[in-house]
């Protein structure tokens, strides 16, 4: 049996709409992936809570407008400790071009913008670390 | 007004409709129309029949359950006259990067004719930090405007009379809510205006602070309460025209609840705060009339008119019944309305006009105060300049073009809607009783059972989506054929940062510092009295403390809560 995906998600500095980013996590967790919900949380302790729990993906919510700051920053500080190979996704309210420019330029690895559904997260997940989705969901 | 056995029909005409009723049901309807009969629920699981009759309401009673508008239970408005007398107040969001931005957007709306101004603030100012605040990083004038310190409210109202503009003023939380309306306050005693001219009116809820935003640092429910108590006390004795709690039904809507919750909650906590005021020794009429609420509208048309008239019903039944208040305007609720943000897609944006203006429709069918009209754009940014100013338009088209406003509440005596009346006013009623066996909505939140709540509703209403049960136009239902998402002009905010961090420095340059220090050493001593907070946080603003300093001292003192949900 392939092991779980590990992911780790995070409300991005300040912002405060929590409804979508822990549907999400409820979503992944339905999915068969191993979830840890951050909460709010700044770009330094995301990255630590990636190392920690040897996460595959990490995931940030943003509906106010800290996206292309706070986004960038934390695929740096990956790097930054070596951990490249985790995947970075974004999810919230912003312009359709700086979602382009965050995948393009910033090594985002996608962003889902609203009216996403739920399945297309859970298959681009799995698809992009490499891990079959189990049949039978947990 | 007697209150007889008095009801609108007789009793043989009911047993007529009903046993005609019955033969219509059975003659006239198909098979799969009669299978059909019972599956058919409001968003909040209201039953919905094929057909309404008199026989759905036969036990209204014209004085009991309707009355006239301006009189009890005010069902029917809060105003004899409503609209005749007075529009609703078209009130547009204007909140942008600096305040000096946000006074050009002003000044924009009111030269276009709005008349009352919205301000809402960035992250960092909603959460209590200084734009230059590690914390603030990437949100400095993203989302509204960035107010540090006395010096941005004066800029943000630069030109524009206090005295004459009334202003909402969106402080989400009690713990900038007894800081920035201070700041307020502040100035417009500095420039000569009365405070007994100023109106407005700020939002001041805990259930914000704790229930509805999340953020790495929240209060406790029981700190937020008693500064969302501080600040009704104050206002309502310092000034008068000001309304120091706006009930935020509108936020936990969006956050994820039905409409019964949305009023059960706000008006659960306009309870608390009744009770929490009176035992600081102050009567319901002291403050009663000064209390607003604020509503979501949402798509369910007819449930969310009924909505807005069964509120004004369980209000008025509360504050007469089990706070014993007096003066009428105790009695009768007044509310903002601001359509549902949430009900937007990012697909096919143009389609949200349609949406918003059929919302704010059911809020003008309800008899709103105020109202926000959101604009397409939601689901990408603040709105452009050009799809605020469509929002405002829909408003002034819903005035001035329908003829809805000529009467007063239109709907009244439509069998579905006076039963979705009665229904809602029953199961918001059912649903503040059992706030009340938690011990009152305080400990309710300490509970978490409120986060629980708002995350099974969201999980169970994306279920719904995912499966296509709930339909969303151009999102599952009719797909849009390709992306339409890219071909709207998006937002963009003023680079703010740098202007505020300036103005920051030359602010703690040019003041007294060791004023702002003993400022605010009292107010940290204050936290630990019963005394009201509020006269020394606007001691400490008018010395130009910045609302981070004060801030820290409200987290430092009073602690902080985790959100007790993961």
């Amino acid at each position: 049996m392939a092991r779980k995906v590990r992911v780790v998600m995070a409300k991005l500095g300040l912002d405060i709409h929590w409804r979508g980013v822990y549907l999400v996590s409820q979503f992944l967790k339905d999915a068969g992936m191993e979830v840890v919900y951050l909460g709010n949380q700044f770009p330094e302790q995301i990255v630590e809570a990636a190392l920690e729990e040897d996460a595959d993906i990490v995931g940030l919510s943003s509906l106010s407008g800290n996206h292309m700051t706070l986004g960038p920053k934390v695929v740096r500080l990956l790097k930054e400790k070596g951990l490249d190979n985790v995947k970075v996704y974004m999810g919230g309210v912003m312009a359709p071009d700086d979602a382009d420019t965050l995948e393009k330029e910033h090594g985002i690895q996608k962003v889902f913008l609203p009216d996403t559904p739920m399945e297309k997260i859970v298959n681009h997940m799995y698809a992009s670390v490499g891990i079959p989705r189990p049949q039978r969901q947990a | 007004m007697s209150v007889k056995k008095d009801p609108l029909f007789n009793e043989d005409s009911i047993n007529r409709i009903e046993t005609d009723r019955s033969t219509w049901f059975d003659t006239a309807l198909s098979e799969t129309d009669r299978a059909a009969e019972g599956s058919f629920f409001t968003h909040s699981g209201i039953p919905v029949k094929l057909l309404f009759t008199p026989a759905d309401i036969k036990h209204m009673n014209h004085a009991r359950d309707l009355g006239f508008p301006g009189q009890p239970p005010f069902v029917r408005g809060v105003y004899p006259n409503m609209y005749r007398g007075r529009l609703f107040t078209v009130r547009q969001l204007a909140g942008l990067g600096a305040p000096e931005d946000c006074n050009l957007r002003i000044k924009y709306l009111l030269d276009h004719g709005a008349t009352g101004v919205n301000i809402l603030f960035d992250l960092p100012t909603i959460r209590g930090y200084n734009s230059d605040d590690p914390e603030a990083e990437g949100n400095v004038g993203a989302c509204g405007a960035a107010v540090d310190s006395i010096w941005d409210i004066d800029a943000y109202f630069k030109d524009i009379d206090l005295g004459k503009v009334s202003t909402s003023i969106v402080t989400h939380l009690p713990s900038t809510s007894i800081v920035i309306p201070g700041m307020y306050f502040a100035v417009a005693e500095q420039r000569g205006t009365p405070w007994n001219r100023v109106a407005g009116t700020c939002q001041n809820d805990f259930i914000m602070e704790t229930c509805v935003g999340s953020a790495p640092e929240i209060l406790p429910p029981a700190a937020s309460f008693r500064l969302q108590c501080d600040v009704v006390e104050w206002i309502c004795k310092n000034v008068p025209r000001w309304n120091p709690i706006s009930y935020n039904g509108y936020n936990l809507r969006e956050a994820g609840t039905d409409a019964v919750q949305e009023v059960a909650i706000a008006i659960s906590n306009a309870i608390a705060t009744a009770e929490e005021l009176i035992r600081r020794g102050m009567h319901i009429d002291d403050f009663a009339p000064r209390m607003s609420f604020f509503w979501d509208l949402h798509n369910d048309f007819f449930e969310e008119i009924a909505k807005c008239r069964a509120s004004r019903k369980v209000w008025h039944q509360i504050m007469k019944e089990r706070f014993g208040a007096k003066n009428k305007k105790s009695l009768l609720m007044r509310f903002h309305v601001q359509t549902a943000g949430v009900t937007l897609p990012a697909t096919e944006p143009y389609n949200n006009i349609a949406r918003s203006a059929l919302q704010g429709l059911a809020a003008v069918l309800g008899g709103c105060q105020s109202l926000h009209i959101d604009s397409y754009d939601e689901a990408y940014s603040a709105p452009t300049e050009e799809a605020a100013l469509i929002s405002l338009r829909t408003q002034q088209i819903i005035q001035t073009e329908t003829g809805i406003v000529n009467t007063v509440d239109p709907l009244a005596g439509s069998y579905y809607v006076e039963y979705l009346t009665d229904q809602m006013a029953q199961r918001i009623l059912a649903a503040i009783q059992k706030i009340e066996d938690m011990g009152g909505l305080v400990k309710a939140v300490e509970s978490g059972w409120l986060h629980r709540e708002i995350s099974a509703y969201n999980y169970k209403h994306q279920r719904s989506i995912e499966t296509g049960e709930t339909k969303v136009v151009g999102v599952n239902y009719q797909p849009a054929e390709k992306d339409t998402c890219c071909s709207i002009n998006v937002f963009k905010y003023p680079e703010t940062y740098t202007r505020q961090k300036t103005k920051l420095e030359r602010l703690r340059g040019e003041r007294d510092s060791k004023k702002v220090k003993e400022r605010l050493a009292v107010i940290r001593d204050k936290c630990h009295s019963d005394e009201n907070l509020y006269p020394y946080t606007i001691a400490a603003v008018k010395h130009l403390a910045t609302l981070g300093e004060i801030e820290d001292v409200f987290r430092e003192e009073f602690g902080l809560w985790a959100f007790p949900l993961y």
